[in-house]
Order: C-alpha cells, then structure tokens, then sequence
C-alpha cells in the first residue's frame, strides 16, 4: 500500500516536471532499494538471532517478521521441554545401580551412565565413539558383543577393582543398536566360592575322625572276644562309616573338580583303549545286563584321562544299575558334525522328564527309597557333569521311562587331536 | 592429535585400516593383561595347572605380534602415511614389542608359578609378589588405556607410577636376601620368587616405555631417557 502511494508520489512530482516516466523510475529505484535493505537486514537478524535492530514497519513485513517470531518462540519452548525431559532421563539412568552402554552397529560408544562408567571404568566424554573392546579389553567381552546371538551372559573380573565381579550382557535393539548392561555380581561369585570352600573344609575336617572310628570299629570287627551279640552291629557300623568315607572322598574330588580351571590339552587319550580298559576293570555281578561297544571315532580326545575315566565309570555304573539282565547296555565313541561325542545308552527304566535339568545336583535322587543301598552315593553324574565342564564338553540326556537312557557326552572339536586322524 | 584425528581420511578404507589397527593393538592388550592376571593369580594361589596354561597360551601373543607387524608393514608400504599417521604407526611397531615381552615375562611367571605350587609355601603366601602384581597390572592396564583414549596426563602417571614399582622389587630383593641368610634350605625357592618380581619389574618398565610412545603419539616428542618432572612439565604447556 505505501508502496504505491510512494510510486504515485514519485509520478506526481516527475509529471510537475514533465518527467513522469523517469520520476516513476527514480521512485521505483528507490523502492527497490528499501525493500533489498530491508531483505538484507532481515537475513542479518535471522542468522544473528537479534532482531532487536530490525526496523520491520508494517505491511508483509510485519507479518513476516511476527511469524518468524512465534515460530522461533515455540520452537525454544519445546526445545526447553525437550531439554528438561532428557535431563529427567539421564537422570534417572544415572540412578541405575546396573551400567547401561548404547553402541551402534560398529560397537562405538555413543553414551553411558554413571554406573557403567564406575563399574567399567569408561570416561564419559572422552569415550564417546570409542570402541567398546577398546576399552574393556577382557577377549570374553569382545566375543560377547560380536555374537549373533544375545541370550548369554558372561562374568569378566572388574578393570576397575581386584576381586570384584561383573556380569556383562548385551541387548539388542532399535535397528543396529545395541544395548551393554554391567551388573556387580561381586557377591554371588563371593557365596558361591564361601559355599565351595565350606564343602571343601567341611569334607575335609570330618575326614580325620571319621578314619579314627573306622580303623577302631575295623579293629573291632576283627576282635575274636566280641560278644556274639554285637557283631551285627559292629558290622554294620564299620559299612556305614566305610560308606560315609566313599562320600567324602567323592565330595573332595567334586570341590576340587569345582575350583580347578579348564583341564590342559596336553595329555591325548584313547578313548576306544579307554572303554575297553574300564570295562575290564568294572566289578561286573551275575544277573546284569550285557554291554556292548562301538568304536568308530579313532581321534583321539585333548584333557586328563583320569577324569574322563571316571566319567565312563559312573555313567556305566548307572547304566548297570537301572538296567535289568535281559536288557543291553551300549557304549559308543564317534564322530559328530564338528567334534566327537561319547554316548552311554541302556533300555533301563528310564526317567520322567521333570526330573532330568535335576539329575546332576548332588544327591539328587529320582526315587528316594530305591538305590540307596545299592551302593550308589548319589554323586556319580554330579562328577560326570563337572569333567565335562572342564573339558569344554556338554552333556546331553534324554530318556523315556520304560524304554531307556541315553547319555551323552559332546566333546567340541577344539578338544580333539587332530596330529592324527 | 585427538581420537577422531583419525578418522580425518579422504579415503574411507585407509580409516578402516588405520582404526583396525588400533583395536587389533588393544585386543592384544588385553590378552597380555588377562595372561599377566592369570600368571599372578596362579602364583598367588599356588595353582601349578593355571601356572602351566598361562605358559602354555603365550604363542596366542606372539601369534598377534607378527600379524599386527605385518600389517603396520602394508600400511607403511601401500599408504605412505604422513605426520600423525606414522607417528601411530611407528609407535605400534614399538607398542607391540613391548606388550610381547610382557607376554614372555607372564609366561615365565606362569612356568615360575608352576614351580612354586611344588614347594612349601610360606605362611603369606607370597603376598609381596600380589602387591607388586597387582600394581604393575593396573599400570599395564592404565597403559593400554592411555594408548585407547590418546591421553597424555594418563600416560605420566603410568610413568610416575613406575617408581614405586623399583621400590617394591627392591623390598622384595631385600626380603629374599634376609630369608635366604635366615635359612640356606629356602635357597632354591627364594630363588624362584626372586625371578619372578624381576619379571614383575620388567613388566612395569615395558608398560612406562609403552607410555613414552602415546606420548610419541600424540605429541610428537621423543621423552624416553629423559627426567620425569621435566616430561610433566613440558607436557602441561
């Protein structure tokens, strides 16, 4: 509007001169000019965000400048709520006694809590974009968060203190991201070393007297002038205490199972000379069933061969146990897809399944009244497991009742001799 | 030189490489660390078999040096790195034959630590040997944590720290001395712990050169051989 009015200004005095057309010109000119100088200050206040020197009078102008204005406002304002929420986040990820660590798809740092900076010992700014095997540089880790597969969880010593204990998991989520967590499991590694310390003392310290009363009741049972009356008794008390000192015997060599690392690759076992040797040796009664054997794996197996010794020892005794004399027993070493497994397989009586995740706990019993007096002490598989463990190996069971058992023992590849195949 | 320096690259690859290289270097790390770990641990707990494995795993640090040498050779060859990419690449070079050492001197305490199991063992069960450990594990570790974050203040106090490293082989030295006039018979096992805070030493020494080579790094500036309050000094300006 004032536009106009101005060029109409400029055409009145430029037709009192004669001059209208360049009147208009020079008008239009100088309209030209403002509104340039105009333009340009208002790109200046945009990008200084002061708008303080902008001169904006009225017209479209106005309602430019008043638009920009609201919208800049609204935008602070959520930009401030935005602000205030992701504090209230942070804040309260940062009360989380776990450590939480955000990495993207190449395994970089994008952000952590406070926790996971004190457990891991991450620097929260300078870390940013850091690999994370970077800086927690345990080899579990770094094979932990290249896994395809999120459902394990392992225990690495703490960087940070001596002797404490985390328990690392990882979380996927979003399209490539992925969630670290740190729990300090310090305590629950510390019981379940009190608890192994206290069956290791325990069974020790009630070796020695018991060994006084087994040799005076051995010396005893022997008496000649020992009254008719009690030599059932003192029978029976010198079987029950011989008993009580297989089960401590057995406990020690499970603690001692328990504590040690990894068993060593260095001793090679035959396992077909194995079985043959054990099956000569296994104290055999009449009305037992018939064992058979198939040998087909001549690789031979990395670790210590006492212990995979009595891993056929107990797995046979069971099997002979539970199997009647027109059943079979079969005991079999061959190849599997990677690896080699050493399988025991009876037509026994078998086992409900509710009570297989629980056979390998200590004197765990499927029937409480049966077996007891058979001589089993009830550690036999609790052994079994733990050599496995040892030796890197998995046991499998499965069985139908009626039908039979089969244990079986998977020994991974990286456990076999493969100098000679 | 900071950490994203290195991602400054026209060429995308030559980052990746270059970025590779540095995470091969700390996974190399940190299995010296975990070797260095199990070492002391077995020697501490008398553990021969633990002992054993440790000397046993150290061909898996040698496996690492040579294939991380070679790659710092086919970088320098094929990329011709200039200032701060060769400052890094030189100062792997070194980083890893230091951290090899380490790995030597852990296997010489695993195979120490097997020996020992097969003695008495005295009534602290060897707790010296765990202090001075357990030190020159945290200055390794701290070492490998300078070398991630390119931190120079990090690195001085590795460095700082290896002197009371000297002091505590020097009171060991002593204490050997003494059990060994005490009692001729502990001669053969005294002896045995004697090699192993030497290694111990040894093994805080590599950590302080590899120090000396983040500060390379970052900075430029030879500081090996060198006082240590002059190195604080110069480093803070």
């Amino acid at each position: 509007m004032s536009l106009l009015l101005f060029l109409l200004l400029g055409a009145l005095i430029g037709w009192y001169y004669d001059r209208t057309i360049t009147g208009l010109l020079i008008a239009s000119l100088l309209g030209l000019a403002w509104q340039t100088r105009q333009l340009l200050q208002f790109e200046r206040a945009l990008r200084t965000d002061n708008f303080d020197k902008f001169r904006y009078g009225e017209g479209i102008w106005e309602q430019l400048f008043s638009r920009v204005r609201f919208d800049r406002e609204r935008g602070r304002r959520r930009k401030e709520a935005y602000r205030n929420l992701l504090k209230e986040v942070r804040k309260s990820t940062d009360a989380m006694p776990d450590g939480a660590i955000i990495l993207n798809s190449r395994n970089e740092i994008v952000a952590c809590n406070r926790a996971a900076s004190v457990l891991g010992g991450l620097k929260r700014k300078k870390d940013r974009g850091q690999r994370l095997d970077n800086i927690l540089r345990d080899q579990s880790i770094s094979a932990l968060i290249n896994a395809s597969n999120f459902d394990q969880s392992i225990e690495v010593a703490s960087p940070v203190r001596d002797g404490d204990w985390l328990n690392c998991r990882v979380v996927p989520y979003g399209v490539d991201q992925k969630l670290f967590l740190l729990r300090d499991v310090t305590e629950r590694v510390r019981l379940g070393k009190m608890r192994r310390d206290f069956v290791a003392n325990a069974s020790h310290e009630l070796r020695s007297p018991l060994t006084v009363i087994g040799g005076y009741l051995e010396a005893l049972s022997d008496d000649d002038e020992l009254p008719p009356q009690w030599e059932k008794p003192v029978q029976q008390m010198r079987s029950q205490s011989e008993r009580m000192q297989q089960i401590l015997a057995v406990l020690m060599e499970l603690s001692r199972l328990e504590n040690a690392t990894s068993a060593s690759h260095e001793e090679a076992i035959d396992v077909g000379s194995l079985i043959n040797k054990v099956l000569t040796s296994l104290p055999r009664q009449p009305g037992q069933a018939d064992i058979s054997t198939k040998v087909t794996c001549s690789t031979q197996l990395l670790g210590r061969e006492a212990e995979i010794e009595s891993v056929l020892v107990n797995l046979l005794a069971n099997a002979l146990r539970y199997t009647s004399a027109d059943g079979s027993i079969n005991v079999s070493w061959t190849h599997d897809t990677d690896g080699a497994s050493l399988v025991v397989e009876d037509t026994g009586i078998g086992i409900e399944a509710e009570h297989l995740h629980r056979l390998t706990e200590r004197f765990f019993r499927v029937d409480r009244g049966r077996s007891r007096d058979d001589g089993g002490v009830g550690l036999g598989l609790a052994i079994v497991k733990h050599v496995l463990v040892r030796h890197d190996a998995e046991l499998d069971i499965r069985s139908e009742p009626g039908s039979g058992s089969c244990f079986r023992c998977v020994f991974p590849a990286s456990r076999l001799d493969k100098s000679v195949s | 030189m900071e950490a994203s320096d290195l991602g400054g690259h026209i060429s995308k690859r030559y980052n990746k490489d270059i970025e590779e290289l540095r995470s091969s270097v700390l996974s190399m790390g940190g299995l010296v660390e975990t070797q260095l770990q199990l070492a002391i641990t077995a020697i501490v707990s008398g553990d021969s078999e633990l002992g054993i494995q440790v000397a046993n795993d150290d061909y898996k640090v040698n496996k690492l040096e040579v294939s991380i040498d070679e790659e710092c050779s086919r970088i320098l060859a094929m990329r011709a790195p200039a200032a701060g990419d060769l400052r890094l690449i030189v100062a792997i070079i070194k980083t890893i034959t230091d951290l090899e050492r380490i790995g030597d001197e852990a296997e010489k305490i695993g195979f120490l630590a097997s020996r020992l199991a097969a003695m008495d063992r005295p009534s602290d069960s060897y707790r010296e040997l765990k202090n001075l450990g357990t030190h020159v594990l945290h200055m390794l570790r701290d070492a490998m944590n300078a070398f991630a974050r390119l931190d120079v203040q990090e690195a001085l106090e590795v460095v700082r720290e290896d002197d009371r490293a000297d002091e505590e082989y020097e009171a060991i030295q002593r204490q050997c001395i003494t059990f060994m006039m005490e009692d001729p018979r502990s001669i053969k096992r005294v002896m045995n712990v004697t090699w192993a805070a030497r290694s111990l030493e040894r093994i805080g020494d590599h950590a302080k050169n590899i120090c000396e080579y983040v500060i390379y790094m970052v900075q430029g500036r030879d500081v090996r051989h060198t006082r240590f309050s002059d190195v604080a000094e110069s480093s803070n300006d």
